[in-house]
């Protein structure tokens, strides 16, 4: 080992990337981006939970104690927290709110339900819940029954108290769970998936096609191309074509593992989550290509990932939903496409929805991939130029 | 006899370099027309203007009666670059019926035509070869057949034989003689002056500038030099 040799060749390193900005920029730069979005998302304030209540409750009379509504007190305990903001709604909402979203759980106490806790020693709250988000669900049915344990311990003492010489004997509440969409055998990963799979089609199909187009362009036959009487937007609708016929393959073959061999549930059609992905896959393929030729090199074309894919997984709703995100962060996932196809793909999977309730999520993935290939079609020949 | 190329106060400025500056010129049909200069003389961004793919700082262009940049027009425009640009996972078949296509030669003239521009490069046997397996002479003459096999009226070679075998050089001066003798007119840049002496016009370029041009002997003559190096040294002394 020459000292010298490897000295010369560290240099050499050193001045070719401090030749390339961009990169030097990107090294820096990107790292400091993820990590404060990261930290945004991470230590954002839990986000108040919008939940329903039909209170029902008629409460009775004790003696000693007066009349009592343990419904009430419930309620009173559910809105002390900081967890929930509490609607009040009637039976006959329940579904509807659930489904447009203003609430994401349902607490009903029933007209008997403070005689019945004083009959069984038992809370047998009915919680009806959207479904969609098995870990919110989760969080929801925890929360309901701490407090409703919260609430009810004082009286629970006392009506045992009364029974049985103030001894507590079990936990005296119960939630009867049913869901709106999906339900108890849907876990975390039920939720993560469709987004991953959306993630990682679009992901790959980006690079395919970033380092295809640049070759195309580094290897002097874009020059060529464009020699010949096809137009800018032939070229690249002809790329997309091409490209698109692997990244739909790729599509299928995501899909297909992810239900069949990873077990997956999905309410859905599976067709209408293949045509999700696929468009998505579209919009990828554009996307590659107007950045491509922003790149000079492979290399150019790995800087695309922290500043065009990560961004994506962190805002897009892999991980944290949009909605729940901090209102200054929201309109930057509005802007990417991701956000738009898990939404959707969530719709069918978790939800069973249609072509019906999901159009508007398929119109705008298709609209980026206008604009995007317009935009591409624009900047085509800058190589050349 | 028609003019087939024509270029006025041809200007292409890139920030402070002005790689053609006021460059006029005409080239008839059926002449083989010579650019030559210097590396980094302007001779490819002068194709590049003509056929339309850099846009003028101001002047004009125009191929075959048509302004530039005019999409149509280029079915009837060969163009083979400096590097051989070709896909190099396709074969030499693909890559020339892909131009064919892209030139909108039809389906139905398009594989005698394959073949024939094949033969004429002496590719034939290597048909089914992959690009990326072939030596750099048979690219160049991969890449000249994907110039020549919509049949153009107009050819612009920028360096054709840069990297080409003597004996591949001869070949293909004959091949370009032959076209120009069928009526195709050709304007092929080059900056080795032997090569120059088989064109019949030729342009002296420099610094984006045309210092002179006319044929071989004519040049010669009116710089009074022997040789056509000279000649474009005597030029090149003149603009100073």
């Amino acid at each position: 080992m020459k000292a010298r040799r490897i000295f010369s060749l560290a240099r050499r390193v050193i001045r070719q990337i401090m030749h390339d900005r961009r990169t030097v920029a990107l090294v820096f730069l990107a790292p400091m981006l993820l990590i404060t979005l990261g930290a945004i998302l991470f230590r954002a304030e839990a986000v108040v939970i919008p939940l329903g209540v039909v209170n029902e409750d008629e409460g009775m009379t004790v003696p000693m104690a007066g009349k009592m509504v343990m419904g009430q007190i419930i309620v009173d305990e559910l809105q002390s927290g900081e967890v929930f903001s509490i609607v009040t709604l009637s039976r006959d909402e329940i579904d509807a709110r659930l489904r447009d979203g203003t609430v994401h759980g349902v607490v009903v106490f029933p007209a008997d339900f403070t005689a019945g806790f004083y009959k069984n020693r038992q809370a047998a709250i009915d919680l009806r819940l959207e479904g969609s988000n098995p870990t919110r669900s989760l969080q929801i049915g925890a929360r309901v029954t701490e407090a409703a344990m919260k609430a009810l311990a004082g009286q629970m003492l006392s009506a045992q108290g009364q029974a049985a010489g103030g001894k507590t004997t079990e936990l005296p509440v119960t939630l009867n769970a049913s869901y709106l969409y999906a339900g108890e055998s849907f876990d975390t990963m039920d939720y993560v998936a469709p987004a991953y799979i959306a993630f990682l089609s679009f992901f790959f199909v980006f690079l395919l096609t970033c380092v295809s187009f640049l070759r195309e362009r580094s290897q002097g036959t874009m020059e060529r191309l464009l020699a010949t009487p096809a137009s800018r937007l032939e070229i690249i609708v002809g790329y997309i074509a091409g490209l698109s016929l692997f990244a739909v393959i790729q599509v299928a073959v995501i899909l297909l593992f992810t239900v069949w061999a990873i077990q997956i549930h999905y309410l859905g059609s599976l067709w209408l989550l293949f045509l999700i992905v696929a468009l998505l896959a579209v919009v990828g393929v554009s996307l590659g290509i107007l950045c491509s030729t922003f790149a000079r090199n492979e290399f150019q074309v790995v800087q695309f990932i922290p500043l065009v894919i990560i961004p994506q997984a962190l805002l897009g709703g892999l991980i944290w939903a949009v909605e729940e995100m901090p209102g200054y962060l929201q309109p930057f996932a509005y802007v990417m496409p991701l956000t738009y196809a898990n939404r959707a793909l969530r719709d069918v999977m978790l939800k069973g929805q249609g072509l019906a309730e999901i159009w508007p999520n398929l119109l705008i993935l298709a609209a980026f991939a206008l604009i995007i290939v317009g935009l591409g079609a624009l900047t085509v020949r800058r190589e050349v130029a | 006899m028609d003019t087939v190329v024509k270029a006025q106060a041809l200007h292409k400025h890139f920030g402070p370099i002005h790689a053609v500056d006021g460059l006029d010129l005409a080239v008839q049909a059926g002449e083989i027309y010579g650019l030559l200069g210097p590396n980094g003389s302007g001779k490819t961004t002068l194709i590049r203007l003509l056929i339309g793919l850099l846009k003028p700082t101001s002047g004009g262009a125009e191929i075959l009666g048509q302004t530039m940049p005019d999409k149509a027009i280029l079915s009837q425009v060969g163009y083979m670059t400096q590097v051989s640009a070709l896909y190099d996972d396709l074969s030499v078949k693909d890559n020339v019926a892909f131009f064919a296509e892209m030139c909108g030669l039809p389906p139905a003239d398009s594989r005698a035509r394959i073949t024939e521009v094949l033969e004429l490069v002496n590719l034939q046997d290597r048909a089914g070869s992959m690009v990326r397996t072939l030596s750099g002479g048979m690219k160049q003459r991969t890449s000249l057949a994907c110039a020549l096999v919509h049949r153009p009226r107009l050819l612009l070679l920028d360096e054709p034989t840069v990297g080409v075998d003597p004996q591949l050089r001869v070949t293909f001066w004959t091949y370009f003689r032959q076209l120009a003798d069928s009526g195709v007119t050709l304007i092929v840049s080059s900056h080795v002056m032997d090569e120059a002496e088989r064109c019949d016009r030729l342009g002296f370029i420099r610094s984006g500038k045309l210092l002179a041009d006319g044929s071989a002997a004519a040049l010669r003559a009116q710089a009074g030099a022997a040789t056509l190096e000279e000649a474009f040294l005597h030029f090149a002394g003149e603009a100073g």
